[in-house]
Parts: structure tokens; C-alpha cells; sequence
């Protein structure tokens, strides 16, 4: 089937490569919510001088207004308008002559012009001018008669709420509906776009986060990767933690692949071991990836020249501030971080934030899931720190489901030693790994952390 | 509307035309009533808006009909100078003649408004083809176009309208300079239209006043 793209690579994943080439489509939404963006896109995406594109603007918003904010937009070529792109106002038709002006006003412009895109904007905005519905659904027979008549798609605009979809008779014939608007999670709000139909052929359900960019939209799909039962080969030979007594602990490092959960309370060194973590990978000609949500770079650069570390190189460090990213972005930018850069180790630093973030548990988890699935597949070992609220003691992980999730888990403490604290790790859970479950103490030296002997009477 | 400012926008000569009084008692009413007063310009010319053009249009209409000038003033200003009816159309100008092809009435009805009242006589069309039409039968000496015009025609409009001796004038919501240039345009104005704009670009391509060329100009 030939495919109309949006040239947003992500967007056309969710379609199945595009709308159908040959289609009526629906593209609904609040107020604000990009729906002329996303048309203007698909209209000078696909436009030709042979079969130009249409945009229709009709009473909603004045076509002077809608072309001089396109032109914003990095994609409007204004060289293109009137030879590739034609806009045309059908306001005064519409108020002077009703549907029937506007019909034939489109039938004349589609026989001289013959587009491969025409856009109505907006759409809803017609239906007062109908008489009574058998008027209204006369005139939507006549349109959507003449468009499927020659070939091209057609893009109707329009601020229709979910609950029109089941009512209004334009639903029906739209062969697919993408939906545009808003939903909070706890305290944030994302953009959302879902597409509720897509005649003949498959996508992506569900809603997917979306920003609005200079170049349109910048689409997330839902990383809730389906099951996927195929075998993958994982690599045999394991990786050191970079710390050797640990390596002994877990029979000789973590699998390739494998997701690493460190749980500790604060300044227990949790970070640290990350580091050094990745940094061993660095130093075996394996690029690496700090996903750091807490220590902005320069403050990174200063607790790994403490141990001699230098980052940057094979260690890239990739630092975003967990109050302004959305959790579908940042891990998209992670994936392609990681794809780019060829890393083998990522160090994420640290859930909690990731979790404030997403704004709630469900979407979090959803997000983490894929993003374990997605490594292990492709061999990626992830360190994840996550912090617990007590200094000594601990009940539970308040890891938000992800110590299900992860292959081997860590935990660091403090041990009150009468005159000093010192610092202690268990392996809690390592995966097809005869690993030792005892406690023991480590200290942060010149070198990064180094185990001590087994502490007597631990456990 | 951006093009419609609230200042101080006409002169006093370009409103003592379109009021239909003289300078000299535009003067007198501000400085007897101070019900109209002129913002001034940083060169200290009288700077009148639309409304005040309003104001002093109803003033003169009342003087007109028999009520003496400082009732007409007391009688604005008892209504807060809100004019009580909308201005007439300015007067038909006799000096040159200005085709506009502009495909948003609205649009073209300010445009119109403007040249009018600096003393042009103005065609309007909404179309590329009624537009040539037009302009092959009234050979006006300046022509204003909107990029947007339906069908794509704005830009060939434009490039054929250009190989005549008249000057063209591009209009577009769009940034499109360099489209208009391309196509030969003599001007480029964005929209929404600044009257102020407007007008000092026809004048620019006319010449300083709307009647000084109209003979030197006129179609044969």
C-alpha cells in the first residue's frame, strides 16, 4: 500500500510506515495542541509542483494567521507556498454560500490543481453551516465522494472531543483518527497522541508522548514493548564491576546484558561504584554512557578526578535535570545515546529521580521494563542506583518494582561500628550467578572502592 | 488589530481632507474645546488616530446640519467621544488610481480605507483573474498583490503585472521578500498591513503626494 508519510520517522513507525496514500484521515484535538502543525507538516512533506498540496482554512482561525505562524516552523518552505504548497481561505464561501460553496469551491480547486494533499483546517468548524444533519451528511457524502474519486489523501482538522467520535458521522468516514491532547501524571502534564483508527492496516496502541518542536513533532512512542519470546544470543564471558572482590562475589562479574540494581542510602558510595563500573568498561575499549540525573558534569568531573577517572572519551556523560525532561524523552535520548556512541555500559543515576520524572509508578515502570528488555537484547549492562531513606537497617527497597526488573541486586550500608561507621555490600540477587550472599565491608580509597576481608559476624 | 493602531497616525492635512474642513479650523476647535487633542510627533506635528478622525468626522457632520461647533463638542464629549455613527466612506480621490488584488476582505477593506484617505482612487478585486481584467481596462498606476490569492496565482499575477509600467506592490502574511523580489516586485509589505507603511511605500513609488503625478501619469 502506498504511504503517506509525515517524514517524522517515529510517527510513521506508529502507522505502519504512514496514512494510506488514498485516504480520508481525521486529526483531532484541544485547542493548542499541534493538530495544524502536524497538517502543515504532512502538506509540505509530500507536495509536489505536480500534485501540489491544499490547505483549506475555514471560519476557526484566519488564514493570515495560520500561514505566519507556520512559517515559524523549520519545515515551511515559503518559496514552495503557492507553487507546491496553495493556501486557501474558504471563510468567506462558507459564510456567504454555506457547505454548498465550500463543496464546489474544493471540487474546482481539486479538478485544476489535482493535489495529493488536501487539508481542511478546520473542520469542525463547518458543521453549524449545515441546515440539520441530513444536510450536514449529505454534504459529507458529496466531499468525501469527490476526494475518493481521483487519487491523494485529505486531512480534516478539527476540535472534537472523545466523545463526538462515536456521534458525529465524520468519524465514519475517516478511514484513520489521530488524536492530539493532554493527560497529567501525578503532578505533571505530558502531550499525548494516540491513534483510535487506522483502516487496514496495524499501529502502535495506546498513547505516546509527543513535543512540539520547530520541525513539528517530535513523537515517543510507548516503549511498552510487546513480548517477544525469540531467543537472542547473550555473550559468555563476564564483565568486572571494576571492583575484584566484588568480581569473586558474583563468581567472576556481572552477565553482559544484565541490569544492576544499587540500593543504599545517601553517601554510601553508590554512585561511585557506578562510576567505576563504567569507567573499567572505558578502560577495556568499551564505551560507556553516565545517565545522570543528580551531579551536573562538572560536579561529576570532580568526584572522578578524586579517583583519578576522566571522564568524557569512552565515557560520555549524558546529564538532564529531572524537573525539566519527560521520562519518554529522556529514555529515547538514552537509546540513541547508546546507539550512537556503540556503549556497552550505562550507569543511570538515579531512579528516583527518573521515577519524579515520570510522574506516576505505572508509567515509570512501563518505561523501565522496556528499557531492560531493550539492553539485555543488545547486550548493554545497565547500573542503576537508587537510594533508601534509612542510614541503617533495612526493611524494604523503595525501588518502585525495578529490583524485579534487574538481574543483580546490590546492597550498601552502614555499619555502626561503635567508634567509626563503615560501609558494607550484599549481593541481595544475582541471576544465573553462583554468587556469595555474605556481607562485606569496602572502603573509598584513592583507587575508588576496594572490599575488605569478610566481616566476622555479618549477615 | 495590529493595523489599526490607537495613536497618533494621520496628519493634520490628511485629516482636514478627509473631515472636509480646513487645517486652520482643525486648530481652532483643538485649542477652544480640547475635546480633540493631537498627540504630537517628535518633530511637534499634529498626530490624529482613527478615532479622533471619528470625532472630528462627527463634529463636522453636526456643524454641518445647523449645530454650532462648541455644542457638537459638548454633545461628543457628553457621549464620552464615542462618534455616534460610523465615518462616512472617505471621499472618491481624483489622483491616481491604485488596483488592490487582495484575497481577505477584511484585509482589503483597511488597505482601501487607507489610500483613500491620502487621496488615491482605489480598485479592489479578490481574484487573479478579475484582477488582470482590471488592470488591462483601467491601467492604474500601481498595483498592490497578495501573495495568497486563490489558486496559487498571486506570484504569476505578480511577474506578469510587472512587465507593464506600473509599479507592483507584494503583500503576504508570509516572510516573502525574497519570493517577491524573484518575481519582480517593486515593494514588499508584510501583513498585517501598517498603514503607516502602506502609504509611505505608495508614495515612495508614486511620487510625494496622490495628485502631484496624476496628470504626469495618466493613462493615455
Amino acid at each position: 500500500m502506498d504511504r503517506l508519510r509525515s517524514g517524522i520517522p517515529r510517527l510513521d513507525g506508529l502507522l505502519s510506515g504512514g496514512l494510506a496514500a488514498d485516504s480520508i484521515n481525521l486529526l483531532i484535538g484541544v485547542p493548542g495542541s499541534g493538530k495544524t502543525i502536524l497538517a502543515q507538516r504532512y502538506a509540505f512533506e509530500n507536495a509536489t509542483p505536480e500534485r501540489p498540496s491544499i490547505y483549506f482554512s475555514t471560519v476557526s482561525e484566519p488564514l493570515d494567521k495560520i500561514v505566519r505562524f507556520g512559517q515559524t516552523m523549520s519545515f515551511f518552505d515559503v518559496a514552495a507556498v503557492g507553487t507546491r504548497v496553495l493556501f486557501e481561505d474558504l471563510g468567506h464561501e462558507l459564510v456567504r454560500g454555506g457547505l454548498g460553496a465550500v463543496l464546489e469551491r474544493i471540487q474546482a480547486l481539486v479538478r485544476e490543481r489535482r493535489p495529493g494533499v488536501t487539508v481542511i483546517d478546520s473542520f469542525k468548524a463547518l458543521t453549524p453551516y449545515a441546515a440539520d444533519e441530513r444536510d450536514y451528511r449529505s454534504f459529507l457524502h458529496a466531499l468525501a465522494g469527490s476526494i475518493s474519486a481521483t487519487t491523494g489523501a485529505s486531512l480534516w482538522v478539527g476540535e472534537y472531543a472523545r466523545e463526538e467520535i462515536a456521534e458525529a458521522p465524520e468519524f465514519a468516514v475517516a478511514d484513520s483518527v489521530i488524536a492530539l491532547g493532554r493527560r497529567s501524571y501525578g503532578t505533571r502534564t505530558g502531550r499525548v497522541l494516540e491513534v483510535l483508527k487506522l483502516r487496514s492496516s496495524d499501529f502502535a496502541a495506546g498513547e505516546h508522548g509527543y513535543r512540539l518542536t520547530d520541525g513539528g513533532l517530535e513523537v515517543f512512542p510507548r516503549l511498552a514493548d510487546r513480548r517477544d519470546d525469540s531467543r537472542y544470543v547473550l555473550p559468555t564471558e563476564r564483565l568486572s564491576t571494576g571492583v575484584a572482590a566484588l568480581d569473586d562475589m558474583l563468581d567472576d562479574g556481572y552477565w553482559p546484558g544484565s541490569a544492576t540494581l544499587c540500593a543504599g542510602p545517601s553517601g554510601v558510595g553508590k554512585t561511585i561504584m557506578g562510576l567505576q563500573f563504567v569507567v573499567e568498561g572505558a578502560s577495556r575499549g568499551e564505551p560507556g554512557i553516565v545517565a545522570s540525573l543528580q551531579e551536573n558534569p562538572t560536579q561529576l568531573d570532580r568526584v572522578a578526578a578524586a579517583f583519578s577517572w576522566t571522564l568524557g572519551g569512552d565515557v560520555e556523560v549524558m546529564y538532564r535535570s529531572p524537573v525539566s525532561i519527560e521520562i519518554d524523552e529522556w529514555v529515547y535520548q538514552l537509546l540513541e545515546l547508546t546507539e550512537q556512541l556503540g556503549a556497552r555500559r550505562v550507569l543511570i543515576d538515579s531512579l528516583a529521580d527518573l521515577q519524579f520524572a515520570a510522574g506516576d509508578v505505572g508509567r515509570f515502570r512501563e518505561y523501565m521494563y522496556s528499557l531492560t528488555q531493550r539492553c539485555s537484547r543488545a547486550g548493554i549492562s545497565l547500573f542503576m542506583t537508587t537510594e533508601l531513606p534509612t542510614l541503617f537497617g533495612v526493611e524494604r527497597l523503595s525501588d518502585y518494582g525495578v529490583s524485579h526488573l534487574s538481574d543483580n541486586v546490590l546492597l550498601l550500608q552502614y555499619r555502626d561500628a561503635g567508634d567509626e561507621v563503615r560501609r558494607c555490600v550484599t549481593v541481595l540477587k544475582a541471576r544465573a550467578t553462583r554468587n556469595t550472599t555474605g556481607v562485606r565491608e569496602f572502603t573509598i580509597g584513592p583507587g575508588g572502592i576496594s572490599l575488605e576481608r569478610p566481616a566476622a559476624g555479618a549477615g | 488589530m495590529a493595523c489599526v493602531p490607537t495613536t497618533g497616525l494621520y496628519s493634520i492635512g490628511a485629516v482636514a481632507r478627509m473631515v472636509g474642513v480646513s487645517v486652520s479650523t482643525l486648530r481652532t476647535w483643538e485649542e477652544r474645546y480640547g475635546v480633540v487633542v493631537a498627540t504630537r510627533s517628535a518633530g511637534g506635528q499634529r498626530r490624529y488616530s482613527r478615532n479622533q478622525l471619528e470625532q472630528l468626522t462627527f463634529v463636522a457632520r453636526e456643524v454641518q446640519r445647523g449645530m454650532s461647533p462648541g455644542d457638537a463638542h459638548r454633545l461628543l464629549a457628553h457621549r464620552g467621544g464615542a462618534a455616534a455613527e460610523a465615518p462616512p466612506r472617505p471621499p472618491e480621490g481624483v489622483g491616481l488610481l491604485i488596483l488592490v488584488a487582495e484575497r481577505d476582505p477584511h484585509a482589503a477593506g483597511y488597505v482601501d480605507y487607507f489610500l483613500r484617505t491620502e487621496g488615491y482612487r482605489v480598485e479592489v478585486v479578490s481574484d487573479a483573474v478579475e484582477a488582470e481584467r482590471r488592470f488591462a481596462l483601467l491601467a492604474p498606476q500601481l498595483a498592490i498583490v497578495d501573495l495568497l490569492l486563490s489558486g496559487g496565482l498571486g506570484g504569476p499575477l505578480i511577474e506578469r503585472l510587472t512587465s507593464s509600467s506600473a509599479r507592483v506592490v507584494a503583500i503576504s502574511p508570509l516572510d516573502a521578500e525574497e519570493v517577491s523580489a524573484a518575481l519582480g516586485a517593486d515593494a514588499f509589505l508584510q501583513k498585517p498591513i501598517d498603514p503607516v507603511a502602506l502609504v509611505s511605500t505608495v508614495r515612495d513609488l508614486l511620487g510625494t503626494s496622490a495628485l502631484t503625478r496624476a496628470t504626469a501619469r495618466s493613462p493615455a
